[in-house]
């Protein structure tokens, strides 16, 4: 580049970072500069805060200028295509790799009760993921409320296993069919409404739900939530401390062990969420599946074709609602405790971008998504309350960056010759 | 009887708040057919600013007479369509023409954002602000309950509809308003036709955030409180009333608005104040279901 | 064919019998009838606007008629009124169509389109799902014949080699070939063409004419000889595969018979030449 060139640059970027800087001057002069606190006799005041107004609006241009004079430079020579065909490239070696870790975690030297706990808590979000992906990613229906069968699971094992003493084993099939029952329930009036409409009368459902396991105090706890919940057994071999005669560690003859009864919640999530996985890929190449991703792709050729579309739909409905049902009821008899504060909207939209982030349609694009984000979450917990803020910011940014998610292409279902893969341009998103 | 005229002038009232949330709800989607989730969240911010700027009007003295009200509202809306215009510059514009779902996440996310950056900036304790606008007309006495007008209503109707009217000279009367409608036909012609799209998509933005940030004032002057979770269930409802009365028709927004504001109002009066907004979003579900295109809105025609 | 003279009977597959539709003030189509004989190609035609496509959104189920009757004997015999079945099970009774504007599934391959097109045999033998899901054998017997089947159309159309690629990469004529055997897939007893040679070029107009009658005549694939109507601008293509045609204007039916008996009616010359630019 001539000097001259780079001269030229260098003042445009300081141009347009000086513009930003003013931006963020105006946004942040009231909402920063001035704060309201609430004096001890309950009056309002405002406290003022200049410097940091200057900092953040120095921060602003500095950031800005660095992405005009650096970032974009090199982002614009044409690498991310390639990164992205890597990426599909390495996800054939990635999944069963990822898979192969997650199986040896809890015997990995150095992963302790924390570890293992988040561990529990990104199979949880990649279960979820992998249920609502049948919904949004192969049927293309948006789905906003999906936390609202999370909780149907969960309340469904915490009053099972409280009122009638029913085991863990019995209220977790129960728990699934009760939530794939609910979706039916709902599905069937809205699904033959399109795209935003179906988003927001799900997201409604979930709303009502929570507000519902919030005021029926009888029944829920309201507010307070069930607290007990009989927590899981080995087959019925309770994890007692005091490893009793007929406790786990009793059984087996080894020394009563907090981490037992952890490691046990850890191979049974992976299990579940491995169910989830295996029930979807197989089901990707049933005439059902297909279906599915046909009616994403063209609901008037699929009527067309005679495929009854609301009946095509209600099931991918109430297959994803049975995971979240599945997932639910682990999440009871793991926390021992639940609440209407678990089940937000919050949720449903965290386990939404992470199907949305990982490629619709992608296994091990979701998985990687929600250990990114989760794990990335768990990562930030020393920045408490900003966590959130950098949490939602990287939403934002990882979407303008990938807009199609980490593995955008997808893999036809059944093949004659070679396997291609399809690239993402052409995959359908539904209107549904 | 007088019971429920007093209910309904307060369900006029909260409805007028919604309706010009909605306004902005269905602006956006009449346009680029998205959902900006973080709309609601910038109804918040204008009642943030709006507080910061009554706190500062207080301390200098000043915080009396429709003039004061004025400038509260003319700052509030200043800053907050600052917000919402680097909302669409920084989380929407680059995903323009991308597929569906990403900008519904980068909405999800900015609605995240907004409401951290509130909770950081501005604690996370709710803002209670004392009654600056006190008294009312009497209009009718039953025995011992008065209906009553109140002045904060009087202005919430009057604001309202005063800004109504201001936005709709704009979209029907002004080059902008041929523009905007023009972009919610066919946006790539209405961009053959010279009209810079993205800069009507801004204005689109900005214009709701200044509306939103109107209702975040009326909000606050009315009910009292500020906290920066507000905008999530306000939000809600206020898309629920533009889907009700048709997304993408401003009139229908405005009557949703009202709809929402009087069934939920009813809903508290007479059944029960912790399921009112079950009854906001069942009256959304019932509506769709029967009325899939809201109660003005347009047709969609299906060719094959 | 001369039997276009006979009054519908045994002999004819869809039996169109007065039908209209009303859309508002809007008198689309003014009592029409027309019937379709079983193993013919018949063709549809008429000016701009003159109600072929609302017709044929009647008979496959995308509109309600406002009157009449629309009659299709099923490959059984047993006769379906279709005026009165929802679309997808029009498409159950036998009907398969293409779209004007073509609808594929255009993120999957060559091959998973004519799968879904099979959809409902393959749901009925997967046992709805389950025993799919553990891997039965009923199953896995009736998949591979699935494929089979549908690579049987691929080479029919000349797209065995692209049977991997997915739809949307197919060139526009190639397209529209695979929409055509995606409908043959579905079994029916009667395929409905929406302008199946718009955007082709002579060579592949040519190809598409070939195809018609080999579907007509069933020898395109192992499958039955299926009736076929279709409604088509090109009037090269339907005077030469057309057996029957039949001629719509302002919503109704002016005139039909075979190719050359219609080529020269006066009305269908009135209506072309008369009060529109296409000839």
């Amino acid at each position: 580049m001539t000097p001259s060139g780079l001269a030229a640059r260098v003042r445009s970027a300081l141009v347009d970072a000086g513009k930003a800087a003013l931006v963020a001057f105006g946004l942040f002069i009231l909402m920063v500069g001035l704060r309201t606190d609430v004096a001890p006799a309950g009056e309002l005041f405002l406290r003022t805060r200049w410097a940091e107004v200057g900092m953040l609006c120095a921060l602003v241009f500095g950031l800005r200028l660095a992405t005009a004079l650096w970032v974009r430079p090199r982002l614009s020579e044409g690498n991310t295509q390639r990164s992205a065909a890597l990426l599909s490239q390495a996800g054939l070696m990635f999944g069963p790799a990822l898979l192969a870790v997650a199986l040896i975690l809890p015997f990995v030297p150095g992963i302790g009760r924390y570890e293992l706990d988040l561990g529990i808590l990104v199979l949880t979000y990649i279960m979820l993921g992998w249920g609502l992906n049948i919904v949004v990613g192969l049927a293309g229906l948006l789905d906003l409320g999906y936390v609202a069968f999370y909780a149907v699971g969960a309340y469904s094992y915490a009053l099972l296993a409280q009122f009638f003493g029913l085991s863990f084993w019995i209220c977790l099939p129960l728990a699934g069919i009760l939530a794939a029952f609910w979706g039916v329930l709902l599905g069937f009036p809205v699904l033959r409404l399109r795209g935003d409409y179906l988003a927001i009368v799900t997201l409604a459902f979930g709303e009502i739900i929570r507000i519902v396991l919030l005021n029926w105090v009888e029944l829920t706890g309201g507010p307070n939530g069930i607290s007990g919940i009989p927590r899981p057994t080995f087959f019925g071999l309770p994890f007692s401390m005091g490893g009793g005669p007929g406790s786990f560690a009793h059984f087996f003859g080894i020394e009563p062990s907090p981490s037992h009864r952890v490691i046990f919640l850890y191979y049974l999530i992976l299990g579940l969420a491995l169910l989830t996985n295996w029930v979807a890929v197989r089901i990707r190449r049933q005439p059902i599946g297909r279906a599915w991703e046909a009616l994403r792709e063209d609901e008037v050729a699929c009527r067309a074709l005679g495929i009854d579309i609301t009946n095509t739909k209600l099931t991918a409905f109430a297959l994803g609602a049975m995971f979240a049902g599945f997932a639910g009821a682990f999440f009871a008899t793991r926390q021992a405790f639940i609440s209407p504060e678990s089940f937000t909207f919050i949720e449903s939209a965290i386990i939404l971008a992470i199907v949305v982030l990982g490629g619709l349609g992608s296994q091990v694009g979701i998985a990687v998504a929600a250990i990114v984000m989760i794990g990335g979450f768990e990562l930030f917990r020393d920045l408490d309350e900003y966590r959130m803020l950098v949490f939602g910011g990287a939403m934002v940014a990882i979407m303008v960056l990938r807009p199609r998610g980490l593995v955008g292409s997808r893999a036809p279902s059944v093949v004659l010759g070679g396997r291609k893969r399809i690239d993402a341009s052409l995959v359908g998103e539904g209107r549904g | 009887m007088a019971y429920a005229l007093q209910q309904l002038i307060n369900g006029i009232s909260l409805g007028m708040i919604y309706g010009l949330i909605a306004v902005g709800y269905t602006m956006v989607y009449g346009i680029i057919g998205m959902i900006n989730f973080a709309h609601g969240d910038i109804f918040m911010v204008g009642a943030f600013i709006s507080l910061i700027a009554i706190l500062m009007l207080i301390s200098g003295g000043m915080m009396e007479g429709p003039a004061a009200i004025l400038l509260v509202l003319v700052i509030s809306m200043a800053f907050t369509a600052l917000y919402g215009w680097t909302v669409e510059r920084v989380a929407y514009r680059p995903l323009r023409g991308s597929f569906r779902l990403a900008p519904l996440i980068s909405a999800i996310g900015m609605s995240i954002v907004l409401q951290n950056f509130v909770q950081v900036s501005q604690g996370a304790r709710v803002k209670p602000l004392e009654p600056q606008i006190t008294g009312g007309v009497e209009l009718m006495r039953e025995g011992n309950f008065v209906v009553q007008l109140s002045y904060m209503q009087i202005l919430i109707i009057v604001s309202t509809l005063a800004v109504l009217a201001i936005f709709t000279w704009l979209v029907t009367q002004t080059a902008l308003g041929r523009a905007m409608r023009a972009c919610e036909q066919d946006r790539k012609m209405a961009a053959l036709l010279g009209i810079n799209t993205d800069r009507t998509i801004s204005l689109a933005f900005v214009i709701g955030a200044a509306l939103a940030s109107v209702a975040g004032t009326l909000y606050l002057l009315r009910y009292g409180i500020a906290d920066f979770f507000m905008g999530f269930i306000v939000g809600v409802k206020a898309f629920t009333a533009a889907v009700l009365g048709g997304i993408g028709s401003l009139p229908g927004a405005v009557l949703g608005g009202l709809l929402i504001g009087l069934i939920e109002t009813f809903w508290s009066a007479y059944f029960s104040v912790q399921y009112k907004d079950v009854a906001a979003f069942g009256i959304l579900v019932l509506a769709l279901v029967f009325l899939p295109t809201g109660l003005l809105g347009r047709q969609e025609v299906e060719k094959v | 064919m001369s039997e276009a003279a006979i009054p519908s009977g045994s002999g004819a597959i869809l039996d169109v019998d007065g039908i209209s539709m009303r859309f508002g003030g809007l008198l689309a189509v003014d009592t029409v009838s027309f019937a379709v004989q079983r193993g013919s190609i018949t063709a549809l035609i008429g000016p701009n606007g003159a109600g072929k496509t609302t017709v044929f959104n009647c008979i496959t189920g995308f509109y309600r008629p406002t009157s009449g009757r629309i009659a299709l004997r099923r490959v059984d015999g047993s006769l379906a009124a279709l005026e009165r079945l929802k679309d997808h099970r029009i498409a159950r009774a036998g009907v398969a169509r293409t779209f004007q504007n073509i609808r594929l599934f255009a993120g999957m391959t060559a091959l998973e389109n004519l799968l879904v097109a099979q959809h409902l045999p393959l749901q009925r033998a997967t046992g709805f799902g389950i025993g799919a899901m553990l891997g039965l054998s009923r199953y896995k017997a009736a998949e591979a014949e699935a494929i089979e089947r549908a690579a049987s159309w691929l080479r029919a159309i000349n797209l065995l080699d692209r049977a991997d690629d997915a739809a949307g990469e197919l060139p526009y004529g190639a397209q529209r070939r695979l929409e055509i055997a995606r409908a043959m897939c579905t079994g029916p007893a009667l395929l409905c063409l929406d302008e199946p040679a718009a955007g082709l070029n002579p060579r592949e107009s040519e190809e598409l004419a070939r195809l018609l009658t080999t579907i007509r005549d069933g020898t395109a694939t192992s499958s039955a000889p299926t009736s076929v109507l279709l409604i088509e601008h090109d009037m090269g293509i339907v005077m030469r595969i057309s057996d029957h045609v039949v001629v719509l204007d302002h919503g109704r039916k002016i005139a039909e018979g075979p190719p050359d008996l219609v080529r020269n009616d006066r009305h269908v010359i009135a209506a072309y030449l008369g009060e529109d630019e296409e000839a």
